[in-house]
C-alpha cells in the first residue's frame, strides 16, 4: 500500500460511519418495518402499473409499427431505437424535470416515474411483439386467408394468440426488469421500496442490516414471477408450434 | 386431340382459366395457362416440382395475383376488392401441403373458428357442425386434441375438414398427402374418394399418380409453367400423346 493511499482508508474506517467490528443490528428493520412495507407498496403498485401499461402501449406500437400505414411507421421507429438506446434513469429524470419546465404543469413524482417507465418498457414489449408476429410462417395466414378470414381476423384469432405464447420468455424477462427499474425512481423521490430504504439507512446508519433486507425483498417478490412464467410456458408452448 | 366428353360438360364450367400468367422476378411460374372445371370434376394438376401446379391453385383463391389473363369463378372474374375477394374464398376450402391448423385450437375449434369468425354462426351451432364433420372425416373421437397430439394423416383430415365447414363449392388441394408418412397417406386420400364420390368440385395438385388415376375425371400435366397435356386418366396414364408426359411418367415409375 502506497503512503497516499494510507490518511484516505483511515478516514472511511472512521467511527461514526462502519463499525470497526461487524456487530448486526437489525432493530432498525423491526422498529421501522411499517415504513419499509409502505415503500414495498409504492414498488409493487408502481410495477403492476408499468408492467400493464407498457404491455398495452407495446402491443399498439408493435402493431402499428408491423401494420400501421408507412407514415407512421417512420416515427414508431426512431421512438423504439432511441429508447432502446437511452437509459431508463436519464429519461425518468428528463421527465421529471424537464416536461414541467417546457409545459408549465408538474408531474407527481409517482406519476413521472410510471411514465418515464412505461414509454421505455414498451418500447422492449414492442419489438418482443413484433418478432413474435414475425416468426409465425406464412402459411398460417393463409389458412385464415382461405377461410375468408380479414387481415384484423387473422391478427387477433390467428397470429397474436401464438405469438404471445412464444414471447412468454421474453415477456418474463420484461416483468422482472420492469419490477426492478422501479428502483430508479428513488432518484425523484418517489417513496418506493428503494427510496425509503435509503431515508431509513441514512436515519440509523444500518446500510447494511437494510439494503441486505432490500435486496431480499425484490428477490423473494421476482424470482417466483420468472419462475412461474417459465413453468407456465413449458405447459403451453405446442399452442404457439405451428 | 381426341375428344372427350367430360363430366357436366353441358352445364357452364366452375373455373376458367383464360391465358393466365404469373412471374417471380426473372422467374415465369406460369406461362399462359388456359384450363377448365366443370362442376363435380375431380381434377388432378401433376408435373415436376417448381411446373406451376400449386401457382395455379393459389391463383384461383387469389393468395398469390396472377400478371395478366383472367380466372373465372362460376362466370365471374375473380374481384379485386379485399371485401369481395374474402366471400369468393368462402366458395373455395383449401387444403395445404403442411396442414396450417391453428396450433393454439382444439380440432373442433379449428373446423368452427371459420364458421364462427366469417359466418358469424352462434359458438354453438358452429360447434355442432364441426363436430359432424370431424365425425363426417373419421375423427369423432378427437374432438377435443390439439394439433399437436394428432399424427399427420389425422390433422390433415381435421384442415379437409375445416375447409367443408364453409360449405364450398369448390376444394382446393395443394399436394395434400405431400408431408405425411406413408402409412397416413391412405386415410387422408380415402377422404378426398368419399368426397369426390359425393360429386364434390375438386382440384388436387399431388404427386399421388395412383390416386389421380383411379379418382380423377381429368389430369393436366404442367411443366415449366404450361400445360403439357390434359385428358381423361385413361389417357395421361395409358397412352399419352405427348412424348414429355411418358418421360414425366416414366421417372416416376409409370411406364406400363
Amino acid at each position: 500500500m502506497s503512503k497516499r493511499d494510507r490518511p484516505r482508508v483511515c478516514r472511511l474506517a472512521g467511527p461514526s460511519l462502519i463499525p470497526t467490528t461487524m456487530d448486526f443490528d437489525f432493530s432498525p428493520l423491526i422498529d421501522s418495518w411499517r415504513f419499509l412495507a409502505s415503500g414495498l407498496g409504492q414498488t409493487l403498485l408502481l410495477s403492476v402499473a408499468a408492467v400493464v401499461c407498457s404491455f398495452v402501449l407495446g402491443l399498439a406500437v408493435g402493431l402499428g409499427r408491423l401494420y400501421g400505414p408507412f407514415w407512421l411507421r417512420i416515427p414508431l421507429v426512431f421512438y423504439i431505437d432511441s429508447m432502446r438506446a437511452i437509459p431508463v434513469f436519464v429519461v425518468l429524470v428528463w421527465i421529471y424535470f424537464s416536461v414541467p419546465i417546457l409545459t408549465g404543469h408538474s408531474f407527481a413524482p409517482f406519476w413521472a416515474a410510471l411514465v418515464g417507465i412505461t414509454i421505455h418498457v414498451a418500447a422492449y414489449v414492442a419489438e418482443v411483439i413484433r418478432a413474435g408476429i414475425v416468426s409465425i410462417r406464412k402459411g398460417q395466414v393463409q389458412a385464415g386467408l382461405a377461410l375468408g378470414m380479414s387481415r384484423p381476423q387473422i391478427i387477433r384469432d390467428i397470429l397474436l394468440p401464438q405469438a404471445i405464447v412464444r414471447m412468454l420468455p421474453a415477456f418474463g424477462s420484461i416483468i422482472s426488469v420492469t419490477i426492478k427499474d422501479t428502483a430508479i425512481a428513488a432518484v425523484i423521490a418517489v417513496p418506493e421500496l428503494m427510496r425509503q430504504a435509503e431515508t431509513l439507512a441514512g436515519e440509523t446508519y444500518r446500510p447494511i442490516e437494510i439494503f441486505s433486507a432490500v435486496m431480499i425483498v425484490y428477490f423473494v417478490i421476482i424470482f417466483p414471477v420468472t419462475r412461474l412464467i417459465d413453468r407456465f410456458y413449458s405447459r403451453v408452448a405446442h399452442l404457439g408450434r405451428s | 386431340m381426341t375428344a372427350f366428353t367430360r363430366k357436366n360438360a353441358d352445364k357452364p364450367p366452375v373455373l376458367v382459366y383464360e391465358d393466365v400468367r404469373k412471374k417471380y422476378g426473372g422467374f415465369t411460374a406460369l406461362d399462359g395457362v388456359s384450363l377448365h372445371v366443370n362442376a363435380g370434376e375431380v381434377v388432378c394438376l401433376i408435373g415436376p416440382s417448381g411446373s406451376g401446379k400449386s401457382t395455379l391453385l393459389r391463383c384461383t383463391n387469389a393468395l398469390e395475383t396472377i400478371d395478366s389473363g383472367t380466372v373465372r369463378f362460376e362466370g365471374k372474374p375473380l374481384p379485386k376488392a379485399d371485401a369481395d375477394i374474402r366471400k369468393v374464398r368462402q366458395r373455395m376450402g383449401m387444403v395445404f401441403q403442411s396442414f396450417e391448423l391453428f396450433p393454439h385450437k382444439t380440432a373442433l375449434e379449428n373446423v368452427a373458428i371459420g364458421l364462427t369468425t366469417v359466418r358469424k354462426l352462434p359458438a354453438q351451432a358452429a360447434e355442432e357442425r364441426a363436430r359432424a364433420l370431424l365425425a363426417k372425416v373419421g375423427l369423432a373421437d378427437k374432438t377435443a386434441n390439439y394439433p399437436a397430439n394428432l399424427s399427420g394423416g389425422q390433422q390433415q383430415r381435421v384442415a379437409i375438414a375445416r375447409a367443408l365447414a364453409m360449405e364450398p363449392h369448390v376444394m382446393l388441394f395443394d399436394e395434400p398427402t405431400s408431408a405425411l408418412d406413408p402409412e397416413t397417406v391412405g386415410e387422408v386420400l380415402n377422404v378426398m374418394r368419399d368426397l369426390a364420390q359425393e360429386g364434390m368440385t375438386m382440384i388436387v395438385v399431388t404427386h399421388e399418380m395412383s390416386f389421380a388415376r383411379r379418382v380423377a375425371n381429368w389430369v393436366v400435366v404442367f411443366e415449366r409453367g404450361r400445360l403439357l397435356e390434359e385428358g381423361p386418366p385413361q389417357q395421361i396414364f395409358e397412352a399419352p400423346t405427348v412424348e414429355r408426359t411418358r418421360d414425366f411418367l416414366s421417372h416416376l415409375g409409370w411406364d406400363d
